[in-house]
């Protein structure tokens, strides 16, 4: 089981530029998906009071939305419409800390491929592009981990000693 | 490590039982006072709740022509008020000011009474 979560939270060795230059979009995009994406739909002690959500609460307005995409959407809409919009809320405080990177990354990613291809591709590719930004850094941390600004490095330190 | 995986699998059942914030449905009756508007051609409604839109005007009927116009609409929200602004002959109202709020009465019906231009 260590052998496990250290496959999964240790970084990929790499230079401190190339830490940086991985860090730096995580750290950004995850402010934004927590902030201003998540928080709208998913209750984080951050969302906004006026939307009336409890504590990790998904919007009520949002499975209806995901339903409307049709087939599996249309089964789970609950469920699917929750582990998107925690994918973000949480997902986007994780990749702040760098905290188990590649699992929310690979949220951050189904979620991401659902925005584009799903959703924004309706109105054009101008739209797709936001999504498809976090779609490409989510591939990458899913990858790379978090390198060496994130708690996962100084976890897979902790464990590996 | 069986305490990690415990408590990992305590938090995803605590997040998941969170789930989707409760919704109902709402009645809302919203009074408008146009009176001293001359040439009144249409009033309506428009906001950010479903029924209504930004974008079209949700037709209010006269009750007392000239004066008095009225409608309803209902909808499921789990939201505590909705945003409206009125349209009189397509020229909204409070131009550059904040949307009017018509907040929710618990029985799940609301009046809202208002005058044309006039946030009280």
């Amino acid at each position: 089981m260590k052998k496990l979560i250290l496959k999964l939270i240790k970084p990929k060795d790499a230079s401190w530029a190339m830490d940086i230059a991985l860090a730096i979009p995580r750290i950004v995009y995850g402010y934004l998906l927590t902030a201003e994406f998540g928080s709208p739909k998913f209750g984080l002690p951050w969302s906004d009071p006026d939307k009336n959500l409890g504590l990790f609460e998904v919007a009520f307005w949002f499975p209806n939305e995901v339903a409307e995409y049709g087939g599996i959407f249309a089964l789970m809409p609950a469920f699917l419409a929750w582990m998107a919009a925690f994918s973000e809320g949480v997902g986007g405080i994780a990749w702040i800390l760098g905290f188990q990177t590649r699992i929310f990354s690979f949220l951050i990613f189904c979620t991401m491929l659902v925005v584009v291809f799903v959703h924004q591709i309706q109105y054009g590719y101008w739209n797709m592009l936001p999504g498809m930004g976090i779609l490409w850094i989510s591939a990458i941390s899913m990858i790379a981990g978090s390198g060496r600004f994130g708690l996962d490095f100084l976890t897979s330190k902790w464990l590996s000693k | 490590m069986k305490k990690i995986i415990l408590l990992y699998s305590l938090l995803f059942c605590f997040l998941i039982i969170s789930c989707v914030q409760e919704s109902y449905n709402q009645t809302v009756t919203v009074i408008l006072d146009v009176s001293g508007i001359k040439d009144i051609k249409s009033v309506g409604v428009r906001g950010d709740s479903k029924p209504l839109s930004w974008d079209e005007d949700f037709e209010m009927k006269p009750l007392i022509k000239d004066s008095l116009y009225t409608t309803t609409f209902s909808g499921k929200t789990g939201y505590l008020f909705a945003e409206i602004k009125f349209v009189v002959n397509d020229e909204f109202e409070l131009k550059d000011k904040d949307n009017r709020r018509v907040y929710f009465d618990k029985s799940r019906k609301t009046i809202y009474k208002a005058t044309f231009n006039k946030n009280d």
